[in-house]
């Protein structure tokens, strides 16, 4: 059963859709990808919670504050912001029932913020798809991808722009314009600030951090969820059926030996 | 978790057995008590369908936005995924454009304002649909009595060309290197000059069915709003040399009684999701709301003044400097 909802959270409300499930083997809360991406990786970012609940992992996903759904301005949020919205519904989520573990998964940005926050102890296990090694160096994708766009849509008189147009604005201090979300130089800066916390991301493949597993997926694997732009219909329908099940067969076999612990 | 909030509810949709979820703006001085009945006959509501196969929000959350600011204005907004789509239940149909192209989605989206027109005590909808969506807007708005106008950002009335994948790399080619460039520029010649010698006939991939659905609502006298962005390689509000000006031919078929209003929005893009194209969009369909489908007295009497969030553009909405302009009024 799906169960869409606002949590109120300071000066906004997210915007949050449970995956319900009765008696679950496992919560996993899904951080997705950032402002940009989120259009272009919302259908399969669903079919991947309807794909965990039917198998009895129980899900939330969410709107970051000030993006999608949920209410607020993007301008005025931060990374700090973020990163706090992964706090609070993870803290929810455990509440559900504390005995159940609970997973962080993180896409793209959102690798980072439940990365985050899984290194100060929440969560039970982190999963990471396509991690960038740095907020910035996500933001410089997305605006090398608002470029491409920019040139495919271009009309006879438009200025093309370039990357270090954008940066040099950011830099000077003002607010630019990618793919309808502004962006402020504060944004800009903290980003070279938002890392993979250390210990996580060293190594490929499955590890531990502070005793409790972590998988990481790099871009090449789960990239086509976060790729696309507004004109690409191919992104919708693509397989991810290999994607899924591995990632599914990983959080089963952490579950049952976090339960194994536990009991 | 709350399923309503100050100025919006979550709401559901039921088509075929599938679930539809969506939201409800709703018109300000409603959740305050002041008056605004929604009984009243006059009340028109607005639909922001999906744009592609884009969630319900619209590329930059711009149908949020859109859909805040008439709901701003006293008409309860709506926005709900069809099927497949968004939080909707269901998957997207295989070959979503030709599902698309076909009206696929028609009965769906003429289901969904049936249901809110009953449920919400509406006299009928407009609704506003972006590009793929314009065509099921046009074949829905067919079907039913309920639509009582379009508001259409870049519709199209042409079929895809197919995919195949050396017409792709071509394609690619051409944008990629100056000789394919070179090339690309001669063959639109070619088009203009085929088209020219066809004298004002649809090439052989329009849309059949959907010009006659369009013709068929413009000699009804449907109010009809179309916005357009500056095309591809295209100069002003005309289209790309080579490429049919479907939208002067429409309007040209669409009889006297026809209320088709065109709008073109210079220095934005196709997504409209750009502060001035957000902004344009919003101006000229409320302009157009208030002039089709006038509030009743007492209702406009009880909207609140705006108030200052925008869904993440609340810092420019009233005073930004709009170079929009008027380029057609049909009859």
């Amino acid at each position: 059963m799906e169960q869409a909802g606002y949590f109120s959270v300071s000066g906004a409300h997210l915007y949050t859709v449970l995956h319900a499930v009765p008696n679950p083997i496992a919560r996993v809360l899904l951080v997705g990808p950032f402002a940009s991406q989120r259009h272009s990786g919302y259908i399969p970012w669903v079919r991947w919670a309807r794909y965990l609940a039917t198998r009895q992992i129980e899900c939330l996903r969410y709107d970051y504050r000030g993006v999608g759904e949920s209410t607020g301005n993007f301008a005025d949020m931060s990374f700090g912001t973020w990163s706090e919205d992964v706090q609070i519904l993870a803290c929810w989520l455990k509440t559900r029932s504390p005995g159940v573990p609970l997973m962080l998964h993180g896409l793209d940005m959102g690798a980072l913020f439940a990365a985050q926050n899984f290194q100060v102890g929440i969560g039970d296990a982190l999963l990471l798809w396509a991690p960038p090694a740095s907020a910035n160096e996500s933001l410089r994708t997305t605006i090398a991808r608002q470029i491409g766009l920019e040139k495919l849509f271009r009309y006879v008189g438009a200025k093309q722009r370039q990357a270090s147009d954008y940066i040099r604005q950011l830099n000077d201090g003002l607010l630019i314009e990618i793919d309808g979300y502004e962006w402020s130089s504060r944004l800009w800066h903290d980003s070279f600030d938002l890392h993979l916390p250390p210990g996580i991301g060293d190594e490929s493949g499955d590890t531990l951090a502070s005793e409790r597993p972590v998988r990481i997926v790099w871009p090449e694997n789960a990239a086509p969820l976060i790729k696309g732009s507004s004109v690409a219909y191919d992104t919708i329908n693509k397989d991810f059926t290999q994607l899924f099940s591995q990632n599914y067969d990983w959080l089963s076999m952490v579950t049952a030996t976090l339960i194994g612990q536990h009991s | 978790m709350k399923e309503v909030i100050e100025t919006r509810e979550l709401i559901t949709v039921t088509f075929r057995g599938m679930v539809l979820r969506g939201t409800y703006h709703r018109p300000y001085g409603l959740s305050t008590g002041s008056g605004l009945d929604l009984n009243e006959p006059s009340a028109i509501g607005v639909l922001l369908v999906n744009a592609g196969f884009l969630p319900r929000s619209g590329l930059g959350d711009s149908a949020v936005y859109w859909a805040d600011s008439f709901a701003a204005c006293g008409y309860p907004s709506f926005r709900i995924d069809l099927q497949g789509l968004g939080d909707s239940d269901g998957e997207p149909p295989a070959d979503l454009s030709d599902f698309v192209n076909s009206g696929g989605f028609a009965p769906e989206l003429a289901a969904i304002v049936k249901d809110i027109v009953r449920r919400f005590g509406l006299s009928g909808v407009a609704v506003v649909a972006h590009c793929a969506s314009t065509v099921s807007a046009i074949f829905a708005a067919a079907l039913i009595r309920e639509c009582k106008g379009l508001a259409l950002l870049d519709p199209y009335f042409h079929l895809s060309q197919g995919g195949s994948k050396l017409r792709a790399g071509l394609s690619d080619w051409a944008w990629r290197s100056r000789l394919g460039g070179s090339i690309s520029t001669v063959y639109h010649w070619l088009k203009h000059v085929h088209l020219f010698l066809r004298w004002r006939k649809p090439p052989s991939n329009a849309n059949l069915p959907l010009l006659r659905r369009w013709k068929q609502l413009g000699s009804s006298g449907l109010p009809i709003l179309v916005m357009k962005a500056p095309a591809l390689k295209a100069r002003g509000s005309q289209p790309r040399l080579g490429e049919f000006d479907y939208l002067n031919y429409v309007q040209a078929r669409s009889g006297r009684a026809s209320r088709i209003v065109v709008k073109y929005i210079e220095g934005t893009n196709h997504s409209f999701a750009d502060r001035l194209g957000r902004i344009a969009v919003r101006q000229h369909t409320e302009r157009w709301l208030r002039s089709c489908f006038p509030l009743m007295e007492r209702q406009a009497s009880a909207l609140n003044p705006p108030r200052s969030e925008h869904s993440g553009f609340k810092n420019h909405t009233e005073n930004h400097e709009m170079r929009s302009h008027h380029s057609n009024t049909a009859r």
